[in-house]
């Protein structure tokens, strides 16, 4: 075996091409008035700060905490009673409810947002077939139901294999030497699942933080995200007036990364190897 | 025996810090079955994974019939392996399995066909051809393993504890086949074992080693009867044994008495190691014997018993056919032949 | 005993009502895409009848033809590269000492874990920097990318279950290096590596976010034609509905098909 180990060489490579460099450049970005298509001299700056006093930036931001925290704790309350129910079922009704969670997941993305769209129209084609209106465009409720449909299968699959793994003797072991069954969870099953539970949350609350589609088009605009801000920095402003939008885009992907980082040292705690991330 | 077939020449290997292998030196003949016994993580591996090329020598040469093939890669080696834990193809059946080296060689299809069914007739196991893998008990796996390897008809076989996962029954009729098998075949069998029974029934030289070195190199009976240091005494067997002084040649005191022996040529009152093996210590009438003392305690083992005696503070550990209680006064006597005298400087 | 029965019928109550909310959540915005692509209307604020045009449209009159042969273009070739990849990659890391496989795994699972945003955002300053003209081969280099991690993650347990000394019991029978993978260690981790692919697949076809990033303003797929489409307050034709539907059902229908030709060779052996 010890001569395959060169094959994996070239991967950090290009990791390092496609991670460690783009980092680095983003850091630079936020800190100076380099231009990225126009390379040349530049000057370190801390005037990209100055966006952190515009108050729509600031929305953004909390916009950003609140919805990610709010769709990570609901996701986690539906979600780690599912992932418990779904691993005690027998292994044929376990194994197609399971695959059904991941079907949804082939369709679409954007048809997704966009049905999502369509159902909290008050006059949509439910209220035609099922006689059920909901008036939800431009609302709060509407996005974090929005989210919740989205990710509520990423807090499901970490929980639920963890479960399924579990050794069913040391539950038993448990009530031998006399836990109850809420002890017997409290302190063994949901200790053992910590692991699924950390994937979980943060599979959840990282692509909620950063969704910008989702509330563009359910949020009627109205609510921005963090991700929104992002996306107008890197992909509108660009020929527009502010020759800094990439910079001051950078600044705000950094205080996004900073969330990843945290998140992802968690995870490997938690699970080395990333087998709860599949 | 025959020619040299393979010599290590001052062979160093590291991993790390850790030296595996310390200036290892040894030469392999041609048809013999040799055995590398030690401790686990004594290096014994780790020089049968040089001699079939999946690891590199950090120093020091490896000669293969008059050649050096350190750089040689194992598919260029007339050796193949039997691995531990077998390493058979679990996507590929008993036939598949056993014809893989030849198909690797191109051999066309009838003269696969025929060697295969040859070799499983020698492994005795006729009819198994289609049979999965994952169907095949331990000792079968076993077989297929050995028939694997010896399909390509290396010069040598090296075997990595081969029968470790086998029970004990099993594990002694394994023993008598591949020793009849070396026989026959003609090949030379290099062989790992902690398993020192396994080392002295097969072998015909035994290479004791330690921490990366070797420390005795002989026949079963040689290493079993005159062990050169405390370590291969205590490894091979059991041994009962004490400090003692070379009055002068041929007599030798411990525990406060002296003795004869066989022993010659050291410095007058040179300090000694004295070995005696548990069998060799008769046990006879108190008011006859140099020794005398009181049975401590004493385990049944089949053939005979196993009893510890106390003798002034000293446990004495006697293998007897005689049965005794505990509590009770015995003598014990040792032929000089069974007294054997190691030079203290040999500590391991 | 009463209430204990009691309890537990409680619990596994509670459990099927919630896992049925959250297939219904989970499942509306499907059932509502389905509706539209047999619905006889463009704008689809009502049921006005059963319709089969859109499917018809798809294959008959070109509809939205570049944006989808470039989505299936760039996953067939970035699953074709990425499971190529990742898997001797997964292989090179498995031969790892284990500390160092383990900062190996680490570092593979950053783009996982990683908002698509920020790999989006970092895909695209790497390209500007190597001065790549965003299309195509950007997207496609893209998406070998961000696919690579999971084929690694799906092929790694495979690999684990594998007893070391395969490949060698191969060299020793006189394989060369690269065949001995070829022979020995790839038909032992198939299941992993048509997994891994599967899943790079259907991570492409869906793709968004990086793309969006990576495609610059002349290349699309689905999603960003879609994009593009709604983003300038247009509508866009209930074909993509239909487009949808087809895909959706294809790749059910080639999970199913593996998952029952799986058990039917465990049966057998």
């Amino acid at each position: 075996m010890r001569r395959l180990r060169p094959y994996s060489l070239p991967y950090l490579l290009w990791m390092g091409l496609f991670i460690l460099i783009p980092t680095m450049i983003l850091v630079l970005l936020a800190f100076s008035n380099l231009e990225l298509y126009n390379l040349s001299l530049f000057q370190l700056t801390l005037q990209q700060f100055r966006i952190f006093s515009q108050p729509q930036i600031l929305n953004a931001l909390w916009n950003s905490l609140k919805f990610s925290l709010l769709t990570t704790l609901i996701c986690f309350i539906l979600g780690y009673p599912i992932a418990y129910y779904l691993s005690s079922l027998k292994e044929k009704s376990r194994k197609i409810l399971m695959a059904m969670m991941i079907v949804p997941l082939w369709s679409n993305m954007l048809l997704r947002i966009i049905a999502w769209e369509k159902i909290f129209t008050p006059t949509s084609i439910i209220n035609d077939l099922l006689g059920i209106s909901f008036d939800l465009l431009g609302t709060e409720t509407g996005v974090l139901i929005g989210m919740v449909a989205m990710y509520l299968p990423f807090m499901i699959f970490p929980i639920f294999s963890v479960l399924e793994k579990m050794d069913v003797k040391l539950i038993e072991a448990a009530k031998d030497l006399g836990a109850s069954d809420l002890q017997t969870f409290a302190r063994v099953t949901f200790p053992l699942s910590s692991g699924g539970v950390v994937s979980g949350i943060i599979m959840t609350m990282l692509p909620a933080m950063t969704s910008f589609v989702l509330p563009a088009r359910i949020g009627l605009g109205r609510i921005n995200l963090i991700g929104n801000i992002i996306e107008s920095k890197f992909m509108k402003e660009v020929l527009g007036s502010s020759g800094t939008s990439i910079n001051e885009g950078s600044l705000i992907s950094l205080v996004l990364m900073v969330f990843s980082v945290i998140s992802f040292v968690m995870i490997t705690r938690a699970d080395k190897e990333g087998e709860t991330l599949i | 025996m025959g020619k040299k077939l393979i010599i290590m020449n001052h062979v160093t290997k590291r991993f790390g810090d850790l030296v595996v292998l310390d200036d290892f030196n040894l030469y392999i003949n041609e048809n013999e079955f040799i055995t590398l016994l030690g401790p686990s993580g004594c290096g014994k591996t780790t020089c049968l994974r040089i001699l079939g090329g999946f690891e590199t020598a950090d120093e020091g040469t490896v000669e293969f019939d008059g050649k050096i093939i350190n750089d040689l890669e194992p598919n260029q080696r007339e050796i193949n392996t039997c691995f531990q834990k077998y390493a058979l193809f679990p996507h590929l059946n008993v036939f598949d399995n056993i014809a893989f080296g030849l198909k690797i060689k191109k051999i066309d299809k009838e003269t696969i066909h025929t060697r295969v069914t040859e070799i499983l007739k020698l492994v005795k196991l006729s009819g198994f051809e289609t049979r999965a893998i994952s169907t095949l008990s331990g000792g079968q796996q076993q077989r297929v393993a050995i028939a694997r390897a010896l399909i390509n008809r290396p010069k040598v076989l090296l075997l990595d504890e081969p029968l470790g996962a086998l029970d004990l029954k099993l594990r002694q009729e394994m023993q008598y086949e591949l020793k009849e098998m070396q026989k026959e075949l003609g090949i030379t069998f290099v062989y790992v074992t902690h398993d020192q029974e396994e080392a002295l029934t097969m072998s015909d030289t035994i290479v004791i080693m330690n921490q990366g070195k070797i420390l005795q190199i002989g026949t079963p009976e040689d290493i079993y009867n005159e062990p050169n240091s405390r370590f291969v005494a205590n490894f091979i067997g059991e041994s009962n044994i004490f400090e003692g002084t070379m009055i002068s040649d041929y007599l030798v005191e411990f525990c406060g008495k002296t003795f004869e022996c066989v022993d010659k040529g050291f410095e007058a009152n040179a300090e000694v190691d004295v070995i005696i093996r548990p069998e060799d210590f008769d046990v006879i009438s108190p008011s006859k014997a140099k020794i005398v003392g009181i049975v401590d305690s004493l385990a049944f083992l089949g053939v005979h018993y196993e009893i510890n005696v106390i003798v002034e503070g000293r446990e004495y550990t006697i293998h007897t056919t005689k049965i005794r209680k505990i509590g009770d006064k015995v003598g014990l006597s040792v032929e000089p032949n069974n007294i054997h005298i190691i030079a203290r400087k040999n500590h391991a | 005993m009463m209430t204990r029965s009691f309890k537990r019928k409680a619990i596994k109550t509670t459990g099927l009502l919630l896992t049925i909310l959250a297939y219904l959540i989970i499942f509306s915005p499907i059932l509502v895409i389905f509706v539209l692509s047999i619905n006889n209307s463009t704008k689809g604020y009502s049921w006005d009848g059963f319709t089969l045009r859109w499917y018809r449209d798809l294959f008959l009159k070109d509809v939205m033809k570049e944006p989808i042969m470039n989505t299936l273009g760039v996953a067939l070739m970035s699953t074709l590269l990425a499971t190529a990849l990742g898997t001797i990659f997964a292989i090179g890391i498995n031969a790892l000492e284990k500390k160092k496989r383990v900062q190996m795994m680490v570092v593979n699972n950053i783009p996982v874990v990683n908002p698509d945003i920020v790999t989006g955002i970092s895909l695209m300053i790497v390209f500007s920097l190597l001065s790549f003209t965003l299309g195509y081969y950007t997207v496609l280099l893209a998406h070998v990318f961000f696919s690579i991690p999971y084929v690694v993650l799906s092929v790694m347990p495979r690999l684990k279950k594998l007893d070391s000394n395969l490949y060698e019991a191969a060299l020793d029978l006189g394989c060369s290096r690269f065949s001995g993978i070829f022979r020995v260690i790839i038909p032992n981790i198939s299941t992993g590596i048509l997994s891994g692919a599967l899943m790079a697949f259907t991570m492409s076809i869906d793709d968004f976010i990086i793309t969006y990033f990576t495609s610059g303003a002349e290349y699309m797929n689905v999603s960003t034609w879609l994009y593009a489409t709604i983003s300038r307050g247009r509508s866009f034709t209930p074909a993509a509905y239909a487009y949808n539907i087809i895909i959706f059902t294809v790749t059910i229908g080639i999970i199913v098909f593996i998952n029952l030709k799986r058990d039917r060779k465990e049966k057998i052996t």
